[in-house]
């Protein structure tokens, strides 16, 4: 018997059944799908959340108050009742006598609203010390960066300039800044160039502005004014774990009972890793579950279907069908209701994708490779399932078979 | 007992033989396993067919016409004997070989049809024509060919369960007849018929053995065997009567 035959034979038993055909291959459309969902949102993550990372420099280390929970280079702090740490100029000096750092740029940050033209809207602004902020000096587009000498001047990010206000705020154009009841004026020294979104961390930089230290500190009240965070370089990338072991020890004399953390970037991304990881493996525990269930479902249902179907076969065997033919003929009826329930399974995956994407704001890719591993795993499943249900209908009897009622 | 080998001696077993005989049976037991016990159903049945006979098989219920139909049909293999079908043993032959003999060689008609209500008339007239792999168009047209000397041309895209018996039996033996078989085997084909279909399965079982084929039939009805070239009757796995 030539495949096609056997192929177009084959149709006629799906179109007779649809229900039993569906019902049967639900295990095998919840395996495909979790598959094309397990690798859709892993590889949208990596892509999306690394893809993101890899334009940053992951070998700095930032210095924050408060105890970050994921710190897994130092032992875990326990006590969690301690105050969070100030940073301040002290700290910033220490840092810079640790061994093997290049720079330390203490920020502090704060929603205001700002002004332009009489129309206001809202934005962060970064107090920063120009001279330690080499990346960002590096970004600048029109105008210049701030000197650290500045008072009253302000670089803005490209979507403050372009897309904040009606008309675009160029150097030498004025902005107002309020935060509680003061206000400060600046001048507009310097645009940033256009930096891409940090979408899973809803951080646009662009969104940015940035002013000095001494003008924050005027901003926010001088009295409680301290660093929220130290961002560390250092000369080598490969040892940055050692500088930040060095950093804690530098920084505990002047933090006896207060709490703060030096992390690396790295540090931060791997246990980002692993937290994906997790996910994929779950995701992943769920399909090969739900294959060998639904293999199970099918193999079962194959049976019942041979079973019915014993006289015919004792027919076509009579009429001269080889084993061969007939394990054939249900090896394919298997394989075909595999890659049905397959390809149902990867556009309910796909859609299931592309919603949970939507909604938790994660990119969400569709590959072809997760189309493909859904089909193949999906129909190998089914398959194999059909193994032992196929070999029975081939080993059956002719005249046993013939005389089945 | 002109054409049916004798129990001849060790070294004379083809004596009998002729070579247009196309089925000879030498010594044919067969016996079925029945719980602890054996049964022995077939005891020893010599019997040559020439190309060209209607032979009629006869005999009570029970006395091993269908087992023995079985054998000759290749359908089932003898507990010991030899059987000798167009010149070729085919009694140590594998299952599946067996199975190449059935599609090409034999054509067969059952009591009960035993059509595929799944598909069409007319696929299950290609059926043993798609199993040997004639190309799709030419067993197209000879299916419809042959389900027009049934009779059967209106009815080609039914399905066999929408058709009376006379006319599944009529599909059967289009079916039988799709690969051009030389011997036709038929177990009871009007037992589950009327008169008059009856009549119209016989008429056309003649005009098949007038064309040349050698015909096997099974049946109860004395009436049916006036068609008949031969009559063979059994009695509990014996031959006890084999006369023209
Ligand atoms: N597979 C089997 N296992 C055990 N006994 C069997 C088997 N097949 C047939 N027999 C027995 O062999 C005997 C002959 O059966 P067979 O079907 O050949 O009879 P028959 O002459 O065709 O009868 P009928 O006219 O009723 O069709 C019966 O007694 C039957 O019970
Ligand atoms: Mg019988």
């Amino acid at each position: 018997m030539k495949l096609s035959d056997t192929l177009e034979y084959i149709t006629v038993s799906f179109t007779a059944d649809r229900f039993k055909t569906f019902m049967s291959s639900l295990g095998i459309i919840i395996g495909v799908l979790s598959i094309v969902v397990m690798l859709s949102m892993g590889e949208g993550l990596y892509s999306g959340v690394f893809g993101e990372f890899q334009g940053m420099n992951l070998d700095v280390i930032n210095v924050v108050p408060g105890t970050w929970s994921q710190d897994e280079n130092g032992p875990p702090n326990f006590r969690s009742t301690e105050e969070p740490a100030k940073l301040s100029d002290k700290d910033v000096d220490a840092l810079k006598g640790v061994a093997g750092v290049k720079s330390a740029a203490p920020r502090t940050s704060a929603q205001v609203v700002i002004s332009s033209r009489g129309r206001n809207a809202s934005a962060t602004v970064n107090g920063i010390s120009p001279e330690e902020e080499l990346e960002l000096k590096g970004k600048v587009e029109e105008g210049r960066f701030l000197t650290d000498s500045d008072y009253r001047a302000v670089v803005i990010g490209k979507g403050v300039a372009e897309d904040l206000f009606r008309m675009k705020v160029s150097p030498g154009n004025k902005l107002r800044l309020y935060y509680d009841d003061r206000s400060m004026d600046f001048k507009v020294v310097g645009v940033q160039g256009d930096e891409a979104e940090i979408s899973i961390a809803r951080y646009d930089p662009n969104m940015e502005i940035y002013v000095t230290h001494d003008a924050m500190k005027d901003l926010l009240g001088r009295e409680s004014y301290n660093y929220q965070q130290i961002e560390v370089t250092v000369d080598d990338p490969t040892q940055a774990e050692t500088v930040a072991a060095r950093i804690r020890e530098a920084l505990k004399r002047y933090h006896k009972d207060e709490a703060f953390s030096a992390v690396t970037s790295r540090s931060m991304l791997q246990s980002l890793e692993s937290i994906l990881a997790m996910i994929k493996y779950v995701l992943g525990g769920i399909a090969a579950v739900s294959l060998v269930v639904g293999g199970i479902g099918i193999s079962n249902v194959m049976m019942l279907t041979v079973k019915e179907r014993i006289k015919e076969i004792g027919v076509m065997k009579a009429i001269g069908a080889t084993r061969r033919d007939i394990q054939r003929q249900y090896l394919l009826e298997a394989a075909m209701l595999g890659m049905t329930s397959s390809l149902i399974g990867i556009a309910l995956g796909a859609g299931i994708s592309v919603v949970i994407g939507k909604l938790a704001g994660l990119p969400s890719l569709v590959t072809w490779q997760s189309v493909a591993v859904g089909l193949l795993f999906g129909t190998l499943a089914t398959t194999i399932a059909g193994v032992y249900p196929a070999s029975r209908a081939a080993k059956l009897d002719p005249i046993e078979a013939l005389r089945a009622e | 007992m002109a054409k049916s080998a004798g129990p001849g001696g060790e070294d004379g077993l083809n004596a009998a033989q002729t070579a247009d005989d196309v089925v000879v049976l030498e010594k044919i037991e067969k016996s079925f396993r029945v719980g602890e016990s054996w049964v022995s159903v077939l005891k020893g049945i010599d019997l040559a067919i020439a190309r060209g006979e209607f032979v009629a098989l006869m005999g009570p219920s029970g006395s091993g016409k269908s087992t023995l139909m079985n054998i000759v049909g290749c359908l089932d293999k003898p507990t010991s004997g030899r059987y000798l079908l167009l010149g070729r043993d085919v009694s140590s032959l594998s299952e599946d070989e067996l199975a190449r003999v059935r599609r090409k060689e034999l054509g067969f008609i059952f009591q009960t049809f035993n059509l595929i209500g799944r598909v069409s008339v007319l696929k299950n007239v290609e059926m043993p024509m798609v199993l040997c792999e004639m190309p799709k168009d030419q067993r197209r047209a000879r299916a419809l060919e042959l389900l027009e000397n049934v009779g059967l041309a209106h009815r080609v895209d039914y399905s066999p369960i929408n058709l009376s018996g006379g006319e599944r039996q009529r599909v059967a033996i289009a079916r039988a007849l799709a690969n051009d078989p030389d011997i036709i085997i038929a177990d009871e084909p009007t037992g589950n018929l009327d008169l008059k279909s009856s009549d119209e399965v016989m008429r056309i079982m003649n005009h098949l053995n007038q064309e040349g084929r050698t015909i096997i039939m099974v049946t109860h009805n004395p009436e049916i065997t006036e068609h008949c070239s031969r009559v063979i009757r059994l009695r509990d796995g014996k031959i006890v009567e084999d006369a023209p």
